[in-house]
């Protein structure tokens, strides 16, 4: 039960992509290799940082992998398997790392041609530097949610409930974790904000589906 | 340079996004910034911190905005330098080069007291990125920011320019593809158009109708537009050839405008090429503005059924910004910038021919609703990724990077 001392400090967060110093890939080998040797950050960004960066929302995939196999290799067995990861079921980005290889080496093992695009189409791998700070918003109850969630940048939203998962004991968001301190009788909008599938949701659609589980949560209260 | 308060855009991108900006600000406050291009006046970058300048400081931060003299033979110089970074294979003399840094020592004279007392410098494009080495003295950070496409650049112009480029402590550029090997960081920050500038603020319809009548452009039949400079990376003379393909079966009309820049010598010339392709065609307007009629090339976006930018380079292309958040559908060159923001089939449709762009302008003067349907897509996906605000949140993160601890998550 929380004891009155753990106000809920809300934090935004914004991205700043820089290149990552690998050379880019042409093809599926390029790309299995500069995977299986690039920084954690790398992998980190290409499957999780994308809602943050300036980017045209393909609601197919939610992985930069998947989205370029798509549109310029054209293997769209590739692209749906690599589109298919959930980045955030894995313990740590190693574990991914080595799940998204596998995948891929799976593929080369069945393609008897691998297409290469030409100058202009290759991958460029990328990583990010976030800046956390303050935005001065606290919570002391989650009676309060519903109006400070309105208030939230989409960057906000992205570090409390996706990028929290990168941090948290149970790779879960912020605000249920903070939640459960406030005993049974939150147990119940706990469960349902760490059902959402929020990996096909946008940002701006991601802060919509969380207004509108607190609002059914308040009506139901 | 107005004078104007980021508050100003809450209508259009919402409160949470402005005070994120000014949370971001109070971090940075009196720091001092000090931007340094070629032009006060046309082409994208001087309309980039005809804004930014002015919003910093409202911000908090100690902007301010120095453009470099020059010379004819420097511009005629830098304009090579500007063609060979982008593929054209120029021919560059030692002398040439000998301008090019001359040039820049002399401003270094009027320049130093203030770049050298500057916690952050911005050197736009390659003019003035040969000041650095003249720097006896400095105690900030130095970024060159690259606005142009130099993905594939004529070798031997690289090779001479790289030595002033790598000394800096960080590198920006538009698109990831253009990035280059150096020994610094670099940053892909793309640009963005301002909602408010005279150029992309809402106009009456009175105004846009009296602009039609001022270029005798005909209301009841089909408009293409084009907007840039007279430079043949646009390709003027490829719109000329799509549109007498169109033409043989659309009554369709088209505008060619664009102003001169201080720092383009060539624009006349090309101005010339273009006039001698239209051929005295009624149909074709071939408009050399002013470089302040804002008003006039917005009220052109606007009349527009389809925008287009056929560069055959192009470091992003704000014109494309523009006409997508005009709500116009776009057609663009397959090159650069213009391939971030014109996603074939939702906003436009990419092409690499006259061919191509002719194809596409026929099938969307065919689909009215698909072109309804693009632009409102267009409108939104601007709003999301390239006005302003995205920018100057990704300049701030940038100095406060630079400027505290680095890591790849820094808490501030």
């Amino acid at each position: 039960m929380n004891d009155g001392t753990m106000p809920f400090y809300i934090k935004d967060c914004t991205l700043l992509t820089k290149m990552s110093g690998l050379s880019p890939a042409f093809d599926m080998r390029d790309l299995r290799d500069r995977i299986a040797l690039c920084r954690p950050a790398v992998i980190y960004h290409h499957f999780c940082e994308t809602p943050l960066a300036p980017t045209f929302d393909y609601p197919d995939f939610r992985n930069d992998f998947a989205v370029w196999v798509k549109r310029q290799l054209e293997d769209n067995v590739l692209a749906e398997r690599l589109g298919m990861i959930d980045p955030y079921q894995f313990k740590s980005l190693e574990d991914l790392r080595a799940f998204t290889l596998d995948i891929i080496d799976e593929r080369l093992c069945e393609s008897y041609v691998m297409s290469s695009v030409p100058p202009g189409h290759e991958f460029y791998f990328q990583e990010a530097i976030t800046m956390v700070f303050e935005t001065g918003h606290v919570m002391h109850h989650p009676g309060e949610m519903l109006e400070i969630m309105a208030l939230l940048t989409n960057s906000s939203i992205y570090y409390h409930f996706l990028e929290a998962r990168r941090r948290t004991p149970g790779l879960t968001d912020d605000f249920s974790l903070w939640m459960e301190n406030f005993g049974g009788e939150w147990e119940s909008l706990v469960k349902t904000l760490r059902t959402i599938d929020f990996i096909f949701y946008s940002l701006p659609e991601l802060k919509q589906e969380l207004l509108y589980v607190l609002q059914q949560n308040k009506g139901d209260a | 340079m107005t004078a104007y308060s980021i508050d100003l855009y809450r209508d259009v991108v919402g409160d949470p996004v402005v005070d994120q900006l000014r949370r971001l600000g109070e971090r940075l406050q009196d720091v001092r910034i000090v931007h340094v291009n070629s032009t006060r006046e046309g082409g994208g970058v001087a309309e980039i911190l005809n804004w930014m300048v002015p919003l910093m400081n409202d911000l908090g931060l100690n902007a301010t905005w120095e453009v470099i003299e020059g010379n004819g033979d420097f511009f005629t110089v830098t304009k090579s330098i500007h063609n060979g970074l982008q593929g054209y294979p120029v021919t560059l003399h030692k002398k040439d080069w000998d301008v090019y840094e001359a040039v820049n020592n002399n401003n270094i004279e009027r320049l130093a007291p203030l770049l050298g007392d500057a916690d952050v410098v911005i050197i736009h494009d390659p003019q003035p990125a040969a000041l650095l080495k003249h720097m006896a003295r400095r105690r900030g950070m130095w970024i060159w920011r690259a606005h142009i496409d130099i993905s594939r650049p004529h070798h031997p112009v690289w090779k001479a320019l790289k030595p002033f480029v790598q000394e800096f402590d960080a590198g920006i550029f538009s698109l990831n593809s253009f990035a280059q090997v150096l020994p610094h960081e670099q940053f892909i920050i793309a640009p963005s158009i301002d909602p408010l500038s005279e150029k992309n603020m809402p106009l009456d319809k009175k105004f846009i109708s009296g602009v039609a009548r001022e270029f005798n452009l005909d209301q009841t039949r089909p408009l293409i537009v084009q907007i840039s400079r007279f430079d043949r990376f646009k390709d003027p003379i490829g719109v000329i050839e799509a549109y007498r393909m169109v033409r043989r079966v659309n009554p369709v009309q088209l505008v060619l405008a664009g102003s001169g820049a201080t720092d383009d010598p060539e624009g006349k010339e090309i101005f010339d090429e273009v006039m001698e392709a239209a051929d005295n065609d009624p149909d074709i307007h071939v408009l050399l503005l002013p470089p302040d009629a804002h008003r006039q090339i917005n009220a052109l976006q606007r009349l527009a059924d389809i925008v287009i930018q056929k560069s055959t380079k192009e470091g992003f292309g704000l014109t494309v910004t523009e006409g997508l958040w005009k709500g116009k559908p776009v057609i663009g060159g397959d090159v650069g910038g213009i391939r971030l923001q014109v996603i074939s089939h939702y906003t436009g449709y990419l092409v690499n021919s006259p061919e191509g762009a002719a194809h596409r302008i026929r099938y969307l003067l065919h689909h009215r609703a698909k072109m309804r349907e693009m632009g409102k897509t267009a409108r939104e996906f601007v709003r999301e990724n390239f006005l302003l605000t995205r920018q100057i949140r990704e300049y701030l993160t940038l100095f406060l990077y630079l400027l505290k601890d680095r890591g790849h998550s820094v808490f501030v």
